[in-house]
């Protein structure tokens, strides 16, 4: 059982700058939570926070049970991966490996076993006898992975493990993470700062920015149930269209969003969660995913400005008399002509489109007052 | 209500949070205090050997006798009288300008030649042999300083090369060491030789580290080597230049005394003499007068830290570079 | 191919380049043989008849090559016993420079070391600021120090600047995740220090040792003033007994003179080649890392 729990989790720097405001976070045991947001949103903090590199300045911390806060990192049984992997040049990778074990004054057999058995599930058992200088960059990080791998932490903690890898071995080295979870099966602890990382890697992922939690939950519930402006433009490649000055109308017991003055009837479910929490008519910024757009049909119109060839689908930047526009249009359902300098009509399905008010920027139907009141943000939930 | 209930738990829960606060504090001093204790032998010897000196300075201020205690009941504080004593000092004026003297003219000269030497090196077209000239240029910064007025006397000495050759082709032997009008020639010329190579090693390294697309750049611009020293070389070193420049007036009037010391003869008093030989030779040598001595030397490290400071502003005002 | 390479060529160096490069070239050339030449005199001097020296023959080249000057260096004894007393003091002063240095510049360029301000401030006064000559004479003095090799060995074991310098290597080249990945792997701040932040330091190290020992070996002004007894002399105090001392005090004429100066001259070129060939030798090798400390040292500048 390794579950760390935060409650409340505070950074302050020098009594001035919050870098962490108050962060509550259950992980599971064996869970493989993300956290991701943009640069100096206080993702790192955090983890360095679990890590004991950084001190806590408020709030509580404990793993499997246990306050740690003001615990030694080296008790705090936990591992970490750093980005730029900080192997130590001067040994070699079966003493990189061996270090921690050292120190913790293992018998000469025991570390031995221990490094030859972690060194063969990484595949790097021909290195042992090299320096860190002598190895590419994917064998480098599969050395740091080892030398966190050979203390069985309760805890995996990694920091951007993969940015400093070109895009190829990004993918590759993403993929061996996937298949060596599913060998350690313990706890992780990832940051990032890509989202696609997140969506592929993560059981949960925690979305932050300038030190606050936006969303917890799953990849589809952060892709599908944004609770606000910031996690749906974060998360999605493509960013999603943002139509601002739209409206929601309530009209004889039914909810049409207005876009650019064309109006649509919300799906069934959006009928039922806003009849749940009484919504009004009111002023909103509708969020259309370039996915979910289609060509061809429809009573909006915009005018060609870029189109790119993908292969499998073609990607498509528009204007309109307002907006800039994205779709991501499949190759094989395209009829129309998507050259450039065309105006084309389009339109997409009502029950996807997302609805934030205009006023907070937050999700109309996902967003949950009382979890963002905790600080630990997750999606509405609805039982019909 | 589930969430405020949840909220008034985590409260409590944090109720001991004062003990905490302590024990963080001394798991903060626990976990570095290593580092107190690495650092502790190099505060030691910066107290004993600078800063138990500068408590010293307090003679500057007293009736000194060699033996007496700094602070004791019987001290005789004279206040400034060792001062006044000093500008009074027939040979007050003769110092200042001496020292001076040599400093103004040591800075006009040795201060740009690292530089312009710097940039030569840099835009020279063979990197080996750039390589090679460094190495001899840094070359005499490693010789002592008495070996270097050793080497001095062995050239313009009376029976050094110079004369030698005089001789040879019938001129009159003549020595140098003993003309009062040679000497700051030589002190300058012989500082320069000896380390212009060595000051040019900072600027050498700020210019390796300027983008080589930016000449490329320029080259496309259509600019021609020399305007490339100008306009890309020049720029990328000015930082650097006006740290040195700072650095250097801060030491415009702190020449040392170790080579004045070893260069002055009967002859070239009259110009050899500076306030620091003239603070050695007052305060440790023949009848040691130590409170008029360390007045004046006192006297001499104001002078440094207000021309430091002087600099320092004016640079702040004029540019965003400066020491502090 | 190799047509349009040359075209490139001819299109880079326009004549005003070169003549650029040239004159650049040239000047450069002047400038080595100007620091080139004293140095080559010295070594052609030393190895020449005096005679031929004193009457101006030498300038170019040695005349009647001669190792005199050499074999009666030989016989001065106090030369050799500076030279035995400079090689302890400067292995002395660089083990126990290293030792106070390393560990407080390591120390300062932590970020967590308690009151790490008012270290750097400690440190930084001195480097503006000092008490002078004689405050330090008598702190010398009354520290016992007059007249022992502790009076050239101690002040000398710390240089601000070398400090500031160490501390600068220890912020830009020791990774701070190195440093923490090594406090999860659970070592101490001691660990630490010396498992993984010395075995990086090679290059420190090296740098400080040679600052260290080329200040030691070349000084003159500490022996000159706090030692009395000629058997603790140091070689750079012999040398300016031989190279200096004889300068200031010129009286009399004639053969006599001559001939004294004859004598005396070799001994200095010859002395002059002795005391600096250790430095001269190590040179070639350490000016590397020479070079390397005043970058170290410029990054912050």
């Amino acid at each position: 059982m390794s579950e760390v729990v935060m409650k409340g989790l505070k950074k302050v720097y020098d009594n001035k700058v919050t870098a962490v405001h108050d962060v509550n976070l259950e992980i599971k045991d064996k869970e493989f939570i993300v956290l991701v947001g943009p640069s100096g949103c206080g993702k790192s903090t955090t983890l360095r926070m679990v890590a004991g590199l950084e001190e806590i300045s408020d709030g509580e911390l404990y793993i499997d049970g246990k306050l740690v806060n003001d615990v030694a990192p080296k008790d705090r049984d936990i591992a970490m991966v750093f980005q730029n992997y900080a192997l130590y040049p001067h040994k070699t990778v079966y003493d990189n490996l061996a270090f921690a074990l050292k120190l913790r004054k293992e018998s000469k057999e025991v570390i031995d076993k221990k490094v030859r058995e972690v060194a063969e599930i990484l595949d790097i058992t021909q290195y042992l006898k090299r320096k860190p200088k002598a190895l590419s960059g994917g064998q480098r990080q599969r050395v740091a992975i080892g030398r966190a791998m050979v203390r069985d932490p309760k805890v995996f903690l990694m920091d951007e493990p993969l940015s400093n890898l070109d895009a190829k071995l990004r993918n590759q080295m993403r993929a061996e993470i996937i298949k060596l979870r599913s060998r350690i099966n313990t706890t992780f602890m990832y940051v990032t700062h890509d989202q696609t990382e997140a969506m592929t890697l993560g059981d949960r992922i925690v979305i932050m920015k300038d030190g606050y939690v936006n969303q917890i939950g799953t990849p589809q519930e952060v892709f599908n149930k944004p609770v606000n402006l910031f996690v749906a433009g974060f998360i999605g490649m493509p960013v999603m269209n943002f139509f601002d000055n739209c409206k929601l109308l309530l009209e004889d017991g039914k909810y049409y969003a207005e876009i650019r003055g064309v109006k649509f009837l919300l799906g069934d479910f959006q009928q039922k969660a806003l009849k749940q929490i009484n919504a009004k008519s009111c002023d909103i910024v509708a969020g259309i995913r370039p996915q979910h757009v289609t060509v061809g049909e429809g009573e909006l119109s915009a005018k060609i400005e870029v189109s790119e060839m993908m292969g499998s689908e073609y990607n498509i930047h528009a204007r309109t008399d307002k907006d800039e526009v994205v779709m991501l249009i499949p190759t094989v359902d395209l009829t129309t002509d998507v050259s450039m300098g065309k105006t084309i009509n389009f339109t997409t399905r009502p029950h996807l489109i997302q609805l934030f008010d205009r006023e907070t920027g937050n999700n109309i139907i996902w967003y949950d007052a009382e979890s963002a009141a905790n600080n630990a943000p997750v999606c509405k939930r609805y039982d019909f | 209500m589930e969430a405020n209930a949840k909220r008034l738990s985590l409260k409590k829960e944090r109720a001991p949070k004062k003990k905490m606060t302590k024990e963080k504090r001394v798991r903060y001093f626990k976990d570095n205090s290593p580092y107190l204790l690495m650092v502790l032998p190099a505060v030691l010897v910066v107290f004993l050997f600078n800063y138990l000196p500068i408590y010293g300075v307090l003679i500057a201020f007293q009736d000194f006798m060699p033996g007496d205690k700094i602070l004791s009941d019987s001290t005789i504080w004279v206040g400034f009288q060792n001062f006044e004593r000093f500008f009074s000092d027939p040979q007050f004026w003769p110092l200042m300008k001496n020292t001076f003297l040599i400093c103004i003219i040591g800075f006009v000269i040795g201060f740009p030649l690292p530089i312009i030497v710097s940039l030569m090196l840099n835009a020279m077209k063979g990197k080996k042999t750039a390589k090679v000239l460094q190495t001899i240029f840094n070359g005499p910064h490693f010789i002592s300083l008495v070996v270097l007025v050793g080497m001095l006397t062995l050239f313009f000495g009376r029976y050094g090369l110079v004369n030698n050759i005089a001789a040879h082709f019938g001129g009159e032997r003549y020595s140098y060491f003993l003309e009062s009008s040679a000497f700051r020639p030589m002190y300058i010329l012989s500082s320069n030789w000896q380390d212009f190579g060595w000051s040019a090693i900072i600027y050498i390294a700020a210019l390796s580290n300027v983008d080589p697309q930016q000449h490329e750049a320029a080259i496309l611009d259509g600019a021609t080597r020399f305007q490339r020293v100008m306009h890309v070389d020049l720029p990328a070193i000015m930082p650097m230049v006006s740290v040195m420049l700072i650095m250097s007036i801060g030491g415009l009037m702190g020449v040392g005394y170790e080579k004045a010391l070893l260069m002055q003869t009967d002859g070239n008093l009259a110009v050899s003499e500076l306030i620091s030989t003239y603070v050695y030779k007052r305060g440790l040598t023949g009848v040691p007068d130590q409170a008029y001595a360390t007045a004046i030397g006192l006297f001499n490290s104001i002078i440094n830290v207000v021309l430091l400071i002087i600099a320092n502003t004016t640079s702040k005002k004029f540019s965003e570079n400066s020491l502090w | 191919m190799e047509k349009q390479q040359v075209k490139r060529m001819a299109l880079r160096d326009t004549t005003g380049d070169k003549i650029f490069y040239t004159i650049n070239a040239i000047f450069l050339g002047i400038l080595a043989l100007i620091v080139l030449y004293p140095l080559y005199f010295i070594v052609i001097a030393a190895i020449s008849d005096p005679d031929a020296v004193l009457a101006g023959d030498v300038v170019l080249y040695p005349v009647r090559i001669t190792m005199e000057g050499f074999s009666k260096i030989i016989e001065r004894k106090d030369v050799w016993l500076g030279y035995r007393n400079t090689i302890f003091y400067t292995a002395l002063t660089v083990i126990l420079s290293i030792l106070v240095t390393v560990p407080a510049g390591w120390a300062l360029s932590r970020k967590t070391l308690p009151g790490k301000k008012a270290f750097m401030i400690y440190f930084i006064i001195p480097m503006f600021f000092g008490g002078g000559l004689i405050p330090f004479y008598n702190v010398m003095s009354s520290l016992g120090l007059v007249n022992t090799i502790w009076a050239i060995v101690l002040p000398a074991i710390l240089s601000v600047w070398n400090l500031f310098m160490t501390k600068t290597f220890f912020e830009s080249s020791i990774p701070d995740t190195l440093i923490e990945a090594a406090t999860i792997d659970g070592a101490g701040s001691f660990r630490i220090f010396g498992e993984v932040v010395l075995p990086l330091s090679k290059a420190i190290i090296a740098v400080m040792a040679l600052y260290y020992a080329v200040g030691q070996w070349n000084s003159y002004f500490n022996a000159m003033i706090f030692l009395q007894n000629e058997n603790l002399y140091p070689l750079q105090l012999v040398l300016k007994e031989i190279l200096i001392a004889s300068e200031s005090t010129v009286g009399g004429s004639g053969e006599t003179i001559l001939q004294q100066y004859r004598l005396a001259n070799q001994l200095k070129y010859v002395s002059v080649i002795v005391s600096s060939v250790p430095v001269l030798l190590l040179y070639p090798f350490v000016q590397k890392y020479f070079a390397q400390g005043v970058m170290i040292g410029s990054l912050k500048g």
